[in-house]
């Protein structure tokens, strides 16, 4: 039942030979669309007689039948996502720019920047530094578990990256809370081999905190979906390349990764969205200020039941995840023309 | 031995499913941290459904901090507007703020005359929420207070008051900690003390009102002080993060909870050394509220579970010397109850006259707001 196939068949049908075959895989096709289907599969179909036109009413009969099932399969899911994810979205959305009499102000907007532009800003140079570091880590795996040379080294990589993939945001935090403090894990690791004077040993728990949680979660994500890639690609180029002598990173850079760049950023843009929405982790690691945004939204609510604002600060932060789906979108209609 | 422990597993739940029919469920509702949904579900809830059979008393947690109370209340305006008959919840457990906008919205049912151990309640916590008149509405679960815990060892002479620790963080930098005022409410109360410290004739007023907006000029100016102080402390993150940090020995002193000071303790995870000490002029403290929705399902079995609650017995053994918190009912009717002992490891470092004089209630809401809001603008800006 394919009915949402809108790039296939139509070229399909053009592309096959002229003649019979081509007519009746067309009218195939035609059945299965049924807004283009129609017009085309009467044009081929055989002229005269009334067995035609009962044949041509039973058709339309099947067709709007289909057409009605389509719509009853796809209507609980269309049901879903409209109450529970449209719907509050646009409540939000319209909470925002509405005062305590309904009508329409800015002010909810002037009070979320006043307050939290600095938090705003905070927020961005977090995630895009934490994408960054995503990307050079996945890039550094994946390629090792793609061009190692040591197999049991790769077996050992590829065992031991995934198991953050298994642990919630929230336990991330947790985790860091104690390892990264002042007198933490971490320190006593480095004081104990002598690698830095317990004097010096300091407190990460603030902005490299929540960047370490975030690169520490997200980072095996993106490596997953990147070693994924680059295992599916052609082994001719990187085994021609490493012939003519070129070292392992200019394999990685100059053959392997260009190849895989879409799915890269799929991966990177995925993880950027996902971490704009994170509450757990600067909650537990740095909830002062500057903080994260999500850990304002909690606070405006919490505090003092203020959900304009929240709306608000949420409308910022979901104008931030736009640039992330601009990137994702144009790639995908990249990919599509592409195919 | 195997059949006979099957067979007895199988009667049990067969009697189960019996009682089952017979049941009636106690909805209780608390806000406040997971020790306050184990007081019920461990603690209370077993003592009274063993006194009253057929009772089950079921307890569920709205989480911390007023947001806590604002999901109840959230909850019980829903069923009030959608005009439904009966409330599924029968007793809530809420905060002060909480309490006072349930009142406002006429949510809550007026029982205090109804139970038994309406009578046994002094403070003025019973009658006055933040400034909301909710006598008659409410009777404290306990009361709990926020002070300065300090680490004896780093800190030979402890301030003993604000001005005095403005001092002390300039001489030991960074030894200081507290949450700020998005990661719990002992940030919050020290906050609070902060300001009214800055201005003895302003304390009164936050306390009792009447609110008047032009007070936010003052509060701001006060907060500018604290803008200063913050370069010498340490932010901590949230209530158990001060412990943390106290207890790894970050930080020397910072300001926690007494509760959750002495149940650490008691659970041995807190460094047995630290003690507690209440700075002049005060702290705030407040106390939970037991309140019944204006339309419980359970109303009667509700002001049943209260009445035994609040009963000297209970307040003694379950509130004072199992969960460390002071008090909801009027001491001397708890203190005859429990060995002079138990009683007096409460007030080890801070003594009733201390927590009389240097006990403060939390100011009026909208102060409240206004002190809130004007450390996000004058202080983390």
């Amino acid at each position: 039942m394919a009915f949402i196939r809108s790039e296939g068949p139509p070229r399909g049908a053009d592309s096959a030979p002229a003649g019979g075959s081509a007519a009746a895989e067309r009218r195939a096709w035609g059945d299965q669309i049924p807004s283009e289907g129609p017009p085309r599969g009467a044009d081929c179909a055989p002229a005269g007689g009334s067995a035609a036109a009962e044949r041509r009413a039973w058709g339309d009969h099947i067709r709007s039948d289909r057409r009605l099932a389509a719509f009853a399969l796809v209507l609980p899911a269309l049901l879903v996502v409209g109450v529970f994810f449209v719907a509050p979205l646009v409540l939000s959305a319209v909470g925002a720019f509405r005062d305590a009499d309904g009508a329409f102000t800015l002010a909810h907007f002037a009070k979320s920047l006043d307050l939290y532009t600095r938090d705003l800003i905070f927020t961005i140079g977090i995630v895009v530094l934490s994408t960054v570091l995503i990307a050079i880590v996945a890039i550094a795996i994946a390629g090792y578990l793609t061009l190692g040379e040591h197999p049991r080294a790769v077996a050992v990589l590829r065992w031991l990256y995934r198991w953050p993939l298994f642990i919630p945001f929230v336990v991330a935090g947790q985790i860091m809370r104690t390892f990264l403090a002042k007198n933490g894990m971490l320190n006593h690791v480095l004081i104990g081999t002598g690698l830095i004077e317990p004097i010096s040993a300091q407190s990460m728990l603030d902005w490299r905190g929540i960047v370490i949680a975030f690169v520490w979660k997200q980072a095996p994500f993106v490596t997953l979906l990147l070693a994924g890639a680059m295992a599916a690609l052609e082994r001719q180029h990187i085994e021609a390349a490493r012939n003519l002598g070129a070292p392992r990173w200019r394999v990685l850079i100059d053959i392997v990764l260009p190849q895989v760049r879409g799915t890269l950023l799929v991966g990177l843009v995925l993880s950027f969205v996902a971490m704009l929405s994170v509450l757990s982790v600067p909650l537990m690691i740095n909830p002062n200020s500057p903080t994260m945004i999500t850990v304002d939204v909690a606070y405006r609510i919490n505090t003092f039941a203020d959900y304009a604002v929240a709306n608000a600060l949420c409308l910022l932060s979901l104008l931030l995840a736009a640039f992330g789906a601009a990137f994702y979108l144009r790639h995908a209609v990249r990919k599509v023309e592409n195919a | 031995m195997k059949v006979r422990s099957l067979a007895s597993i199988a009667a049990l739940g067969l009697a189960s499913i019996g009682g089952a029919a017979a049941q009636t469920t106690l909805n209780v509702v608390s806000a406040g941290d997971q020790n306050m949904v184990d007081y019920v579900n461990n603690y209370l809830g077993p003592k009274f459904e063993q006194m009253n059979p057929g009772v089950k008393v079921r307890a569920v947690g709205t989480g911390p901090g007023d947001s806590g109370s604002q999901k109840i209340y959230e909850k019980l305006e829903a069923q009030q507007k959608a005009g439904a008959a009966k409330w599924d919840v029968d007793v809530a457990v809420v905060h002060q703020r909480g309490a006072a906008t349930m009142v406002e919205n006429n949510l809550l049912m007026k029982y205090r005359d109804q139970v038994k151990a309406g009578k046994l309640v002094s403070r003025d916590t019973a009658k006055n929420a933040l400034g909301a008149n909710v006598d008659g509405y409410v009777l404290p679960m306990f009361h709990s207070q926020i002070a300065f815990a300090y680490n004896p060892d780093l800190v030979k002479t402890p301030p003993k008051s604000f001005k005095e620790l403005e001092e002390w963080v300039k001489k030991n930098p960074k030894q200081f900690g507290y949450n700020g005022v998005k990661g719990g409410m002992s940030g919050v109360g020290f906050v609070m003390g902060w300001v009214e410290a800055s201005d003895p004739g302003m304390r009164n007023t936050f306390e009792k009102g009447p609110y008047d907006p032009k007070m936010k000029a003052t509060i701001d100016k006060s907060l500018e002080g604290l803008k200063t102080f913050n370069q010498y402390v340490v932010m901590t993150p949230g209530n158990a993060g001060t412990l943390d940090m106290l207890n790894r020995g970050e930080i020397a002193m910072g300001p926690v909870w007494v509760d959750m000071f002495y149940t650490w303790m008691a659970d041995g995870k807190m460094n047995p050394k630290v003690k507690l000490e209440l700075p002049a002029p005060g702290l705030p403290g407040q106390p939970m509220y037991y309140v019944i929705p204006a339309k419980a399902e359970h109303a009667d079995l509700a002001k049943k579970f209260i009445d035994f609650a609040e009963s000297p017995e209970v307040q003694a053994d379950g509130i004072v010397k199992q969960f460390n918190w002071y008090p909801g009912i009027d001491p001397q009717y708890v203190e005859s109850k429990m060995p002079k002992a138990e009683w007096n490891k409460l007030f080890t470092d801070i003594t009733p006259t201390d927590l009389a004089s240097k006990g403060r209630p939390f100011p009026l809401s909208q102060y409240f707001t206004d002190i809130v809001e004007g450390y996000e603008r004058v202080v983390l800006k």
